[in-house]
């Protein structure tokens, strides 16, 4: 099979897993050169444009002289350049050849290509067209010009790799990264029998928790569990070896790449170690949110700023390989104990005496930034897997209020300019708005915007660098726990108070009364 | 209207709200609304209209046309055979779009019209060859006037659909092949019976029109109605219409593997966004070098173009062949997007 033949089997094939047989076929039987050559460009290597679409477009010029605005109407119809030539200029009789080598010998024709001039090239360039298939030439073009995109990832290239040569897809990952060398020896040198340090880089399955209830909670004894914060960031493996840091998420990707960061934290950790634990956004005194954290993965390059504005750092709460040994088959306690005398940023653990101290725990969650608890039985085994009697997850359930916006005032720093804090009121019995909360974010900067032009145009008066608005807009708020209070006019305090979401689906009639919090207030107090 | 600087009297034929229409005759040509009498180039339903009292098509054609229109007075025509209504000699030549497919001569003895009604160039085992014919005027579909269009043998597309279809059986997968059940069903039948003794499973729409090709003498490869019965992935083609995609007919034949043959097909990114992801290149209307030679071989001094890429055909001769050349606006062709 050669590279063509490849691109039909992926361009007419849906499923992924016909797409995977075609790749695992492909290199199995394609010359070594070829594969790797196709592998450089499925995997998104070969970004160098040899050809212009200026150029491109001036070999079609060329080819219809006067009739040129026939061509643009075709290019119109067909929408894609790289298309348009091959099928106009390609010949339409040939029928591609499927076994034979293509790309080296593309190569060659795109540098020798690139040496001549103007018109010499597009002459040479409607030659070379002249005498391939319709495929052939839109490959050759589109792989020229630097438009190449068929519907394979990098992942699935990579997977299908692994099962071609029959190896484990994490060594795979491992060693396609970094530099890839296109020749003949590509396959050989993935073969290689994999080395003690590739064992130990690659990551352990991973331990989850099961979800509890409140009811569930009190049948543990207490004195058999280990508590700590839920967080909410990315599961990951942090893996140290003698050679290299990696971070490998749960879903069994390799997010080094993606987090610099981290990994330069990591350099001072002793090698031969495995730390489990969660990647969280910002800093451990001033956590981010999740949506922060994504931004870091859906880029491709991470740049200094990025690092800047979204940094990220990683818990961690367990320890699986340490100096070289494996740690899982080791009770909870003893990896904590060993893993206390790391230097690393790690998830406190609290040994409960009581339910209370369990339930007191899962209360501060909240301002702790964290989603809930994770309870775990302190003499567990690292197994992989929701294994029962391991972990055990009690997530929070969110304290929400809708209020009106009745003051807002100018933020600082980044929101210097904007109206962004603002004091959110409930009804009272006499159907006045009592401020309850003042809250700062929780707003993203398209709503912060909008919501600043619209306070701009409705004061009703300024004290100050204070504005008092109509009482229109709604906002949900989610908070902590709520004290009562005599400074307030209200008479309660929300500890924790922000901004969840700008509720434009209602009207300031719909937002909550003061009977609601008190409401809220006895609730937690029963906990 | 259609006539502007010609040199003879009145235009043999003009547009009509009901259609094209031949004053001289008082026939309308494929109306797409009742008339009195109208000549009918060929049974698809966007020339071939229910409710005019008299129909006149060619010989081959009038059982499909049946088909189509239900109970109505249809009087076939052999081809070339030359009939009057009025002072206008009519004679129905072969188009080679679908079995019975003609364009229609009008001559008034000043001047001859033709209109080709839709037509290829290439060859089709299920109707006569596209016969060209002299005229003063030629009125020609446009479907595919761009220089992109340009048809691949057939020998090359069958090898590919068959690569594809031993790919999938291999596979475990039914190979369903969606394409217009009028015409194009039964080409594609046929050239798999001059290749091969492969076998097909058709839609009832399609079974129905074999039939009627069968009755014409028409050779089609082994066939049989797709029955509720018969479950699970079957070896051989289903041939069906596109509009089966998505519905409870393919589920029985499920898992499936969808194909598309058409001339839109020639386009990547039109097969992409259909989400079929194998298309083959088969169409039952001229391409880009067929259209430009059937102009040139009609000798004709004045080309009307009717539906599909016109603004860049009449561009093409009035600029490029010194033809000249006018649009002309009707309601044939583009049904739900399929290539018919």
């Amino acid at each position: 099979m050669n590279f063509v033949h490849l691109f039909q089997m992926l361009d007419t094939n849906q499923s992924t897993n016909a797409k995977r047989s075609a790749l695992v076929e492909f290199i199995e039987t394609a010359h070594p050169l070829e594969s790797a050559l196709a592998v450089e460009a499925l995997t998104g290597r070969r970004e160098r444009r040899q050809l212009k679409p200026s150029l491109l477009k001036q070999a079609a010029y060329q080819a219809f002289a006067d009739e040129s605005w026939l061509f643009e109407e075709c290019y119109a119809a067909v929408g894609d350049l790289s298309e348009t030539l091959a099928i106009l200029l390609a010949n339409q009789e040939a029928v591609s050849q499927t076994e034979d080598p293509v790309l080296a010998q593309w190569q060659a024709c795109q540098r020798e290509l690139s040496k001549k001039e103007p018109d010499a090239l597009t002459s040479d360039l409607l030659g070379l067209l002249s005498v391939m298939s319709r495929d052939e030439a839109f490959l050759f073009l589109k792989l020229s010009s630097g438009g190449f995109r068929v519907g394979v990832s990098k992942g699935l290239v990579h997977d299908a790799i692994a099962r071609a040569i029959d190896m484990d897809r994490a060594v795979i990952e491992e060693r396609m990264m970094g530099a890839f060398i296109p020749d003949e020896d590509w396959l050989h040198r993935l073969k290689e029998p994999v080395t003690q340090h590739e064992l130990d880089a690659r990551p352990l399955p991973f331990l989850l928790a099961n979800p509890l209830s409140e009811s569930d909670v009190l049948e543990l004894d207490p004195n058999h569990v280990a508590v700590e914060y839920k967080w909410d960031g990315i599961r990951a493996q942090l893996i140290k070896t003698h050679e290299t840091i990696r971070l490998w998420s749960r879903g069994d990707q390799d997010i080094t790449e993606q987090f610099p960061d981290i990994i330069e934290a990591a350099t001072t950790l002793p090698s031969q170690l495995i730390l489990d634990g969660e990647i969280l956004a910002g800093s451990p005194e001033q956590l981010q949110t999740f949506n922060d954290l994504q931004t870091r993965l859906n880029r491709k390059r991470i740049t200094q700023n990025l690092l800047k504005t979204n940094p990220a750092f990683f818990k961690a709460y367990d320890l699986l390989r340490f100096d070289g040994e494996d740690m899982r088959t080791q009770p909870l306690t003893v990896r904590k104990n060993i893993l206390s005398k790391i230097n690393v940023i790690q998830s406190q653990v609290i040994y409960p005496a009581a339910h209370q101290d369990i339930q007191d725990m899962r209360l501060k969650a909240r301002i702790e930034g964290a989603e809930g608890i994770m309870i775990k039985d302190r003499q567990s085994t690292y197994v992989g897997g929701r294994k029962t009697g391991h972990w055990w997850k009690w997530k929070l359930d969110p304290m929400t209020a809708d209020c009106v916006l009745i003051y807002a005032q100018a933020g600082h720093g980044r929101r210097a300019s904007l109206h962004s804090d603002y004091t959110l009121a409930c009804w009272n019995q006499n159907n006045e708005l009592v401020p309850v909360a003042k809250a700062y974010s929780g707003l993203t900067d398209a709503e912060l915007k909008a919501m600043d032009q619209w306070i701009r145009k409705h004061t009703l008066q300024k004290f100050g660098p204070v504005r008092q608005v109509e009482a229109v807009q709604v906002f949900e708020i989610g908070f902590e726990g709520i004290a009562r209070s005599t400074r307030h006019k209200s008479g309660i305090a929300l500890r924790f108070p922000r901004i969840l979401r700008w509720r434009q689906d209602v009207g300031p009639q719909d937002a909550d009364h003061l009977s609601h919090f008190e409401t809220l207030m006895s609730d937690s107090n029963a906990v | 209207m259609v006539s502007k600087k010609r040199r003879h009297r009145d235009p043999l034929i003009i547009r009509t709200p009901e259609g094209l229409y031949c004053p001289k005759a008082r026939a309308h040509i494929d109306p797409w609304r009742p008339v009195d009498c109208a000549l009918i180039t060929h049974a698809h339903a966007d020339h071939a209209r229910a409710g005019s009292k008299h129909y006149h098509c060619a010989r081959g054609g009038e059982g499909l046309l049946a088909k189509r229109l239900g109970d109505h007075i249809i009087e076939p025509h052999s081809y070339g055979e030359p009939f009057s209504l009025g002072d206008v000699q009519i004679s129905f030549h072969p188009a080679g779009h679908v079995l019975g497919s003609a364009q229609i001569r009008l001559d008034d003895g000043e001047s001859v019209w033709v209109i080709t009604g839709d037509y290829k160039r290439d060859l089709d085992p299920t109707c006569q060859p596209f016969e060209p014919i002299l005229c003063d005027v030629l009125i020609t579909e446009a479907t595919f006037a761009l220089p992109i269009y340009r048809w691949p043998s057939m020998d090359q597309v069958m090898d590919q659909l068959f690569g594809w279809w031993d790919h999938h059986i291999r596979n475990q997968r039914t190979p369903v092949l969606l394409c217009y059940s009028l015409g194009k069903a039964q080409r594609i039948m046929a050239e798999i019976k001059q290749r091969s003794d492969r076998s097909v499973q058709v839609h009832g729409a399609v079974a129905n029109l074999n039939i009627e090709y069968e009755k014409q003498g028409v050779q089609l490869c082994p066939w049989q109605r797709a029955s509720e019965s018969d479950k699970g992935v079957s070896t051989d083609l289903i041939i069906a219409p596109p509009q089966v995609a998505g519905s409870s007919f393919l589920k029985r034949f499920h898992p499936t593997e969808l194909a598309m043959a058409s001339g839109w097909m020639q386009v990547r990114g039109v097969r992409r966004r259909s989400a079929i992801h194998q298309g083959f290149v088969v169409s039952d209307h001229a391409d880009w070098n067929s259209l430009i030679k059937t102009v040139k071989q009609s000798e004709a001094i004045e080309v009307f173009a009717t539906h599909g890429e016109t603004r860049v055909l009449t561009r093409y001769l009035n600029d490029h062949l010194g033809i000249s050349a006018e649009r002309l606006e009707t309601a044939f062709g583009i049904e739900d997007g399929i290539d018919q």
